[in-house]
């Protein structure tokens, strides 16, 4: 797999409709091997993305609170299952 | 003569003209300044009544009214759609290519429900986010359904969150007063882990959804529909069958936009969260849907996003070297039927808790209903002050970067 672009997705300050929402409108664009680094202040980012990271079967390579936000990068693995 | 163009006379243009034709009502009496409005469309559309349109079988023509009975007499409305905007040289290009030079530019152009971005949805899917007569197709499959599963469907992005989950209580709701809904599988599937993006508001929704025997699929983001096998099939890898598909389609900026360069090929503006001006000007702003800022698409966002910048826009006049800061404001109204209903409500720095639903917050809706004309005016606005505050800030900056060109 080749190594890609790295998407920067700024979701600060969204609750509703929350981090997901700009997470995916990157993840479609995206090619396999490309990253999102994604920036969050929802609490719930951190267990809404692994449980999607999961589902979709893209890998976290990085998840930690930095000052007063949440960095969560994704290596897109897989595109549509 | 200084000008100041609106492209878009929807919820957020409408509002922003007759909050500046208030403030600056002795400039454009006095010859000084000129406020345009730029629309093609016949009618200003409420679009919430799209709910009543595709559940309730309302008629569409009590949720529209042509846009001059609704601007102010200081705004001049010039009924054709923008082409081009070209930020560098400060003009618009309109009716087949006649050429307005501007001193401050709103761009409020919205955003289009496009089923046709994802395989197969145009042909499989119906929805009620583009138009009025897309809001009537529903209803009348949702009439002449007897049996069969329902699957609501939102694809991101897409305006007014609420609205899926709104949806699907109103197609229970139907069901059960036909006395069919026993005959009736009603399917949410969402792309969210919850069935509300929000955790506050999914703890409400999700025991009602499951009350009423509605299905949740969650992390469900389509990738595309085969019609001809009636199946919808996720980027995650899943795949649903149904017998009707009513889906929010994946939303878009504005042509214009588009055709512009402004906004990438999806059409969503640059735009900084607080200040609301396009990045890298400091003359032109972006308000409601046609933005890119992480908030809810929303009517109450371009409203008071539209406050904000009648303000920030009156200050750079004035030179007053004020600078109006949005705080993120949302306070939007969630259905659940049964006369029930909840508000979204938070800030950029305020996420929305838990409440618990209500009749009163139900009827609270039904009259916004009416009172968005009003609304539109700007007559409810002391009011709003009153009961919630500004949606911004103020800070006061201490160079010309905010004075009048
Ligand atoms: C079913 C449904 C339910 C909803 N419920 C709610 C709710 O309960 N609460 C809530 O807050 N919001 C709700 N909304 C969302 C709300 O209606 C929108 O978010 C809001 O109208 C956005 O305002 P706007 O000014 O950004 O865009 P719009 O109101 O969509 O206006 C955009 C305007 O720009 C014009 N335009 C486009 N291109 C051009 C061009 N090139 N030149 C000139 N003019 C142009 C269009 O003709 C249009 O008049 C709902 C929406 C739907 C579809």
């Amino acid at each position: 797999m080749k190594w890609g672009v790295r998407h920067v997705v700024d979701a600060r300050g969204s609750f509703c409709p929350g981090p997901i929402t700009e997470l995916i409108k990157a993840y479609r664009k995206a090619q396999p091997g490309d990253e999102i680094e994604l920036l969050a202040t929802d609490p719930a980012a951190k267990s809404d993305v692994a449980a999607w990271a999961a589902k979709s079967k893209n890998e976290i390579v990085e998840m930690r609170e930095e000052q007063g936000y949440i960095k969560i990068v994704i290596r897109v693995a897989s595109k549509g299952g | 003569m200084r000008r100041i163009a609106i492209i878009g006379a929807g919820t957020g243009g409408t509002i922003l003209a007759n909050a500046l034709a208030k403030k600056l009502r002795t400039e454009v009496r006095g010859g000084r300044l000129e406020i345009v409005v730029f629309d093609g469309s016949e009618s200003h559309i409420y679009q919430p009544g799209n709910i009543d349109i595709a559940f309730r079988g309302a008629n569409p023509k009590a949720f529209r009214r042509p846009p001059t009975q609704l601007l102010s007499r200081e705004v001049k409305l010039l009924k054709s759609p923008v082409s081009r905007i070209d930020l560098e040289n400060r003009a618009v290009i309109y009716d087949g290519g006649a050429k307005m030079g501007y001193d401050y530019l709103v761009v409020a152009t919205g955003s289009i429900a496009a089923p046709e971005i994802i395989p197969g949805l145009a042909q499989a899917s119906l929805n009620f986010h583009r138009s009025q007569e897309d809001a009537v197709r529903v209803w009348e499959a949702l009439s002449a359904f007897r049996r069969g599963r329902i699957v609501v469907l939102p694809a991101l992005p897409h305006k007014c969150p609420p609205s899926p989950v709104e949806a699907v209580f109103l197609i229970d709701e139907l069901m059960r007063k036909r006395s069919i809904r026993k005959d009736v599988e009603i399917i949410y599937a969402t792309p969210y882990t919850r069935a509300y993006p929000a955790h506050g508001i999914a703890d409400v929704v999700e025991p009602e959804m499951e009350k009423r025997g509605i299905t949740t699929y969650t992390l469900f983001n389509i990738d595309y529909v085969d019609p001809a096998a009636k199946k919808v099939y996720s980027l995650e890898g899943e795949e649903l069958a149904y017998d009707l598909l009513i889906a929010i389609p994946p939303h878009r900026g504005a042509d214009v936009v588009i055709a512009s360069g402004i906004g990438g090929e999806e059409g969503w503006i640059p735009t900084d969260k607080h200040t609301l001006k396009i990045k890298g000007h400091d003359d032109a702003y972006a308000i409601g849907d046609a933005t890119d800022i992480p908030i809810s698409k929303s009517g109450v966002v371009a409203h008071l996003e539209a406050i904000t910048t009648a303000e920030s826009i009156t200050s750079q006049i004035h030179g007053t070297g004020k600078v109006y800061l949005y705080n993120g404001r949302i306070n939007c109204p969630l259905e659940m039927g049964g006369r029930k209903a909840v508000f979204v409500s938070g800030t950029y720095v305020k996420q929305p808790e838990r409440q618990n639903p209500s009749t009163t917050k139900y009827l609270m809706k039904r009259l916004f209903n009416r009172l968005y004309w009003t609304m539109l005016s700007g007559a409810l606005e002391p009011i709003f002050n009153i009961y919630l505050g500004p949606p911004y800030e103020v800070k006061v900056v201490a160079d010309d970067a905010n004075k009048s060109p």
